[in-house]
């Protein structure tokens, strides 16, 4: 079998020479894999024991699940099975209403656009552009007057907010590409609202509305700053947890790669899941 | 004859009445309909507006008092005076130019390995997906893994692989992070957000006109003036998202320096250092409230220089 | 079924001061199959919209069966459309498109499915209801969406550029089906197209548009025999109209310094030849021992027949007029010709109005 194909249609780039062709294969494969090493060495470093992941590197060693028993069963004052669960609830939650807000959102702005509605997605894209440290302070105050410090519904309301901007301007895209025709046509057809949406641009909007979801939970899954600044332990997140596994006596690295790995592994699942889906969400959408 | 003219006034006036009546109802039908049509927006613009406007608004308001939050809220108005004193402090400026180097250097850098890993993988070859698989996983880790994974595990010097390779290669291993922590930084950046330029750019190139390519090459173009001439172009408008999207969240970046670097000045950016000075125990609220609207402002600058260059991603495509 | 009627009915965009559609008036009596034609930007799509709903009536009105409809949605209106690019609904298969709008109309569902094989039935597309639309071709696309229209059943179709999308050959032999069953069914049809062959093959009447305004609406026949004005003129027929600014001999107007024989009362009525143009179809000049004098430059070669560029000197000018030979000469490119008149004429006013 040969190493290499050659696109039929679409030329790459890069020379059409056969054998420029399987070098540069062979180039693509080597950074793949080296853009890939420092995960699959935390892979390897999760299965080791702490005093060989803590020496030189080394290939050769006896896998054990022990670390991966440890940083889940150790009582600190943030357990796995609690930062788990309250990552788990504060993604859904919020992830859930930037969907529910945003839809309405994205069909207003795409199918039927109210006037000045460049306006308004040029408003939601600004917010973007407000560095967080703009609004830490009243917001640290605000949620602790509200007594919201170190609690989960804090973080579902700064997550809802920092991704809604992302997910109406990805929506919009997607909700423009529906034809004109296909809406007006479903009018005629006497579809009501609510049957237009459901029927017939849900439908065609679906991938598109997965890979939104499915960025949002990334970013949701993966936030530091606010959990760490406005969450004391107890309400805290995966992040935080992955943090406090770096101990500042002895060896740890093992039991952190273990953390680590537990700790990324449901985002990268996912994403490898759903990355073509992802290429056109991120730029097709955005560009159209 | 005159019988006529009554006749045609007559109508002519019933007419008049039924377009006036037929003319109010257009009009109630119209706003109804532009409620309708703003009426889904209504939701997300208030939360967002709720959200991230009104706290501004407090944190404005702050910048102007000399609030800190170990003294019992007296909040004293003292006007600019915090402002004033912004360019005498050089901590301040430096976390500043930090920023700006930081920023810079993973943009540019992550926006050249994406292009170029695009172009790389935007041929078919044996295990093209697979390839493409491993490449975009970076993007996936979690910040603070990606930090403290390259800290650890990369970077440190008895147990890095960095200080293994140079220590095979007969050089000294050194502490990088500590040495170089805003290059540190940057690499982890780079290697974080190259798979996402690299996510845009594919679908730039998977997205061309194959007839524009076709005509090139039968015009005698070779591939790197195809590239250059007819790709880039067509290019264009991903690597501006690229640019912006990279932009907005590497600006803000805090994660990877808090994991990576801690407080080390050489690689403090304002986030990290504003965090630091407020609700990271520096309790000077009326100050950093002060850097913030700084912040803030030049932010607002760059984004509409960048977005106004930028403009033709807000265009209308219809 | 219904008639459908046009009174005084425009369309301004917010924003523009020139309306899309000015005061349009046309009486679409029940059954007929009515074209509207025009360039692009004409408002012939924005007219059928207007019937439709899917565009407001700015002004005047708008009635399907007597009932005026100029405020109402477009599911009160009782119409059925079918869309340039068909608009079938992609997650739908055949059937399930066809019979979508029954199904909002909560047709019971044997009706409903009784009512779709018989439109199945009779655009041949049976065997393909339980498909997708993404697995059809598109001429198969194209009756998918007659269909759709087909069994609803309603009071009008409207269709926009229905066969622009096909290829050639299979946009010929569409036109004459859809002809045939709009003719079976007798429901009243609004048919906007660009193109006037297909106006004129289709329409019971063709009305012609430009920037808005109704040039003329009548049978093709008389279209193409008394053009209103210059623009309608110019526009229906192929090849045009050889149309020119009249020059004046002896107070006649003329071409080529030759005076074209048209009668002392469209003479008389005409008056001034300044401003006036002259028009004359390729059928109605012939190449004749006298007349203009000009060298023939490009010959179209149509087998029965073939078209003749002769360059003329008009007004000083040089221009091109275009003469259709039976081939019963023998002409070459650079010969000297003369060409005559051997029909009618067309005259037109200053304004552009026939002159009768």
């Amino acid at each position: 079998m040969a190493l290499f194909t050659r696109a039929p249609k679409p030329e790459p780039i890069l020379g059409q020479n056969r054998a420029v062709a399987f070098f540069l294969a062979v180039l693509t494969w080597i950074i793949g894999l080296l853009f890939f090493f420092p995960l699959f060495w935390l892979v390897l470093n999760g299965f080791k024991e702490e005093a060989v992941a803590s020496s030189s590197p080394t290939l050769i060693f006896d896998p054990t699940l022990d670390r991966f028993r440890e940083v889940t069963e150790t009582t600190n004052l943030l357990t796995f099975a609690e930062a788990f669960w309250n990552s788990f609830w504060i993604v859904l939650i919020s992830t859930f209403i930037v969907m529910t807000l945003a839809i309405p959102a994205a069909y207003s702005l795409a199918i039927r656009p109210m006037r000045k509605w460049r306006d308004v997605l040029f408003f939601f894209i600004s917010t973007k552009f407000l560095p967080i440290v703009g609004i830490i302070m009243p917001v640290w105050i605000i949620a602790r007057d509200l007594n919201l410090l170190g609690t989960r519904t804090v973080l579902v309301i700064l997550y809802t907010a920092m991704n809604l901007p992302l997910a109406v301007w990805m929506l919009r895209s997607f909700f423009a590409e529906v034809p004109k025709e296909l809406v007006e046509a479903s009018q005629i057809d006497g579809c009501s609202l609510l049957g237009q949406i459901r029927q017939v641009i849900l439908p065609i909007v679906a991938p598109g509305l997965a890979a939104t979801a499915l960025l949002c939970v990334i970013f949701a899954w993966n936030e530091f700053f606010f959990a760490l600044q406005l969450n004391n332990v107890g309400a805290s997140t995966i992040p935080v947890w992955v943090n406090s596994q770096q101990k500042f006596q002895g060896q740890f690295l093992a039991g952190l790669s273990a953390a680590s790995v537990l700790a990324t592994l449901p985002v990268v699942l996912a994403g490898w899941v759903a990355q073509k889906r992802m290429i056109r969400g991120l730029a097709l959408g955005a560009i159209k | 004859m005159s019988a006529v003219t009554v006749d045609q006034l007559n109508d002519g006036g019933r007419q008049s009445a039924e377009d006036q009546a037929r003319a109010a109802e257009l009009k109630r039908l119209e706003r109804r309909d532009g409620w309708r049509r703003r009426i889904p927006i209504l939701p997300a613009l208030i939360y967002t507006i709720l959200v991230t406007q009104i706290p501004f608004l407090f944190t404005l308001f702050y910048s102007l008092t000399d609030w800190r939050i170990d003294t019992p809220d007296p909040r004293q108005f003292i006007w600019f005076e915090n402002y004033g004193s912004l360019s005498g402090d050089t901590f301040f400026l430096d976390s500043a130019w930090v920023s700006v180097q930081m920023t810079v250097m993973a943009v540019l850098g992550s926006l050249i390995v994406g292009t170029g890993l695009a172009i790389l993988l935007d041929r078919k070859f044996f295990g093209q997906g697979f390839v493409r698989t491993l490449l975009i996983t970076p993007f996936l880790v979690m910040p603070v893994v990606a930090g403290l994974m390259w800290k650890l595990q990369m970077f440190n010097s008895t147990f890095g692989i960095i200080g293994w390779v140079m220590n095979q290669l007969g050089l000294e291993p050194v502490e990088f992070a500590t040495r170089f922590p805003l290059a540190s930084v940057v690499v982890v950046l780079i290697w974080q957000w190259s798979p996402f330029m690299m996510l845009i750019v594919l679908a730039g190139l998977q997205g061309q006109d194959q007839s524009v390519l076709e005509a090139a090459r039968v015009d005698g173009a070779t591939s790197w003036g195809t590239f250059r001439q007819i790709t880039l172009p067509q290019l264009r408008p991903f690597l501006e998202l690229g640019t912006l999207l990279g932009a907005i969240y590497l600006i803000q970046v805090y994660d990877h320096i808090e994991v990576i670097v801690g407080g080390q000045p050489g690689a403090r950016n304002l986030p990290f250092y504003i965090a630091g000075r407020s609700i990271g125990g520096g309790n000077r609220f009326g100050l950093s409230s002060a850097y913030s609207i700084v912040v803030v402002l030049a932010s607002i600058i760059i984004a509409n220089i960048g977005l106004r260059v930028l403009s033709n991603l807000l265009e209308d495509d219809s | 079924m219904a008639e459908v009627q046009y009174k005084d009915a425009s369309r301004i965009y917010p924003g523009t001061d020139e309306p899309a559609v000015n005061k349009l008036n046309i009486d679409i009596p029940d059954g007929e199959l009515l074209v509207l034609v025009g360039p692009s930007g004409s408002g012939k799509s924005t007219a059928l919209r207007m019937l439709a709903g899917l565009e407001t009536v700015n002004q005047g009105a708008v009635y399907i069966g007597g009932t005026d409809v100029t405020l109402k949605p477009p599911q009160d209106r009782d119409i059925a459309m079918v869309f340039q690019n068909y608009a079938l609904y992609p997650s739908m298969t055949v059937g399930e498109n066809m019979g979508f709008a029954l199904k909002q109309a909560k047709v019971p569902k044997d009706e409903r499915a009784k009512r779709v094989q018989e439109a199945a039935r009779i655009l041949d597309l049976e065997e393909y209801l339980d498909r997708k639309p993404k697995n059809l071709s598109g001429g198969q696309r194209q009756r998918v969406a007659m269909g759709r229209a087909i069994v609803r059943q309603p009071q009008v179709f409207l269709m926009d550029e229905p066969l622009s999308n096909l290829d050639a050959k299979l946009r010929v032999q569409t036109r004459t089906e859809l002809s045939d069953l709009q003719a079976r069914l007798g429901v009243t049809t609004v048919y906007v197209t660009h193109d006037q062959v297909e106006a004129m093959t289709m329409g019971d009447r063709v009305a012609v548009l430009n920037f808005g305004v109704l040039q003329q609406v009548d049978a093709p026949k008389t279209l193409y025999s008394k053009p209103a004005n210059k623009f309608v003129a110019g526009f229906i027929g192929s090849p045009a109209m050889n149309l020119f600014d009249a020059e004046s001999i002896d107070g006649r107007p003329a071409i080529g310094g030759v005076a074209a024989p048209i009668s002392d009362s469209v003479a008389g009525q005409l008056g001034r030849v300044d401003g006036a143009a002259i028009g004359v179809r390729p059928e109605h000049l012939k190449l004749a021992s006298s007349g203009i004098q000009g060298e023939v430059t490009v010959i179209e070669e149509l087998g029965s027949e073939s078209f003749v560029h002769v360059a003329i000197q008009h007004m000083g000018e040089r221009t091109t007029i275009v003469v259709r030979d039976e081939g019963e000469t023998e002409t070459t490119r650079g010969q000297n010709v003369h060409v005559d008149f051997d029909g009618p004429i067309h005259v037109f006013d200053a304004d552009g109005e026939r002159v009768d």
